[in-house]
């Protein structure tokens, strides 16, 4: 191959060039498409960094320790609202007088911190 | 008339209209530029299109320090070089679909010889691909090739000389 010749031949070419306006045309709708695509996916990103971060919010708040949902989910009679106070009293009755371990459902009142129970073991004690 | 500077001034302070007329004005030469690199007038269009996209947002930052002309040749260097490299690949898996060199017609030869001259320019040291690409794109003389370079006038003609000479060898091989 001769190089010059090609060299030669490249830049002799003829050519002719696109119409102006036309150009213009095509060159600001790819521009405009070309942002609403960058701005898609902008958005997508922002959205996925969120969605990572209320994730990892939420995954920080869970533990691995069984007693911190007992802790919460079994709590304390004196901290019930009074209609489920009301139950756990008519429940407790209910055990006492059915129980055929009456030291089992006391044991049991006394584990969840059933007040009247605490109450009485509090005044054995003294 | 006014000068690129001037338009380019509007188009900061607002006016999109200004930035057409830029457009229109070296429109021709970009569009030159890349029909006898490619030798295909719709990745031509497209190449001129992509350089004038990252112009309008380029523009917005220009500090005037050099001639517009040269700026928007640096560019279109630049968009030739990621055209090389994104075709590389390209024309590697498309070999097979070289014309058989028994049957081909003159303007299919001579294409196909062009391609091959571009794809060994591509494979040249950064410095020369650019020497030549200069050269034979727009017959750019030395001392306009080394101010875009930004080197001497002698150190562009040694590397078009580097360049030629590493082709000959590679072709006459």
């Amino acid at each position: 191959m001769n190089i010059e010749k090609q060299f030669q031949g490249i830049a002799k070419s003829q050519f002719s060039a696109p119409d102006g306006d036309a150009f213009l045309e095509k060159l600001h709708g790819e521009r405009q498409k070309r942002q609403q695509r960058k701005m898609g996916f902008i958005h997508g990103v922002t959205s996925a960094a969120i969605v990572v971060v209320l994730g990892m919010i939420t995954s920080s708040q869970l533990t691995d320790d069984p007693m911190v949902y007992a802790s919460t989910d079994l709590i304390p009679v004196e901290t019930m609202d009074a209609e489920t106070e009301e139950f756990v009293y008519d429940l407790a009755v209910y055990l006492v007088d059915n129980s055929d371990d009456i030291w089992e459902t006391l044991a049991f009142l006394d584990e969840i911190e059933f007040e009247p129970v605490v109450t009485m073991h509090e005044e054995e004690t003294e | 008339m006014k000068t690129d500077h001037e338009l380019i001034r509007e188009f900061q302070d607002g006016n999109n209209d200004a930035f057409d007329e830029l457009v229109k004005r070296h429109l021709s030469e970009t569009y030159g530029f890349f029909i006898k690199f490619t030798s295909d007038e719709v990745e031509a269009e497209d190449l001129a299109q992509d350089v004038f996209i990252k112009m309008y947002k380029a523009l917005k930052k220009f500090r005037f320090e050099s001639k517009f002309k040269t700026y928007l040749f640096r560019a279109n260097i630049n968009m030739s070089n990621t055209y090389l490299r994104r075709n590389k690949w390209r024309n590697l898996l498309h070999l097979d679909q070289a014309p058989d060199q028994g049957y081909m017609d003159t303007s299919l030869e001579d294409e196909w010889r062009r391609k091959e001259l571009w794809d060994a320019i591509s494979l040249l040291p950064p410095r020369q691909r650019m020497v030549v690409t200069m050269r034979i794109s727009q017959e750019m003389p030395y001392r306009e090739i080394s101010n875009i370079m930004g080197i001497s006038e002698n150190s562009a003609k040694v590397n078009y000389h580097h360049a030629v000479k590493a082709l000959k060898e590679k072709f006459e091989n």
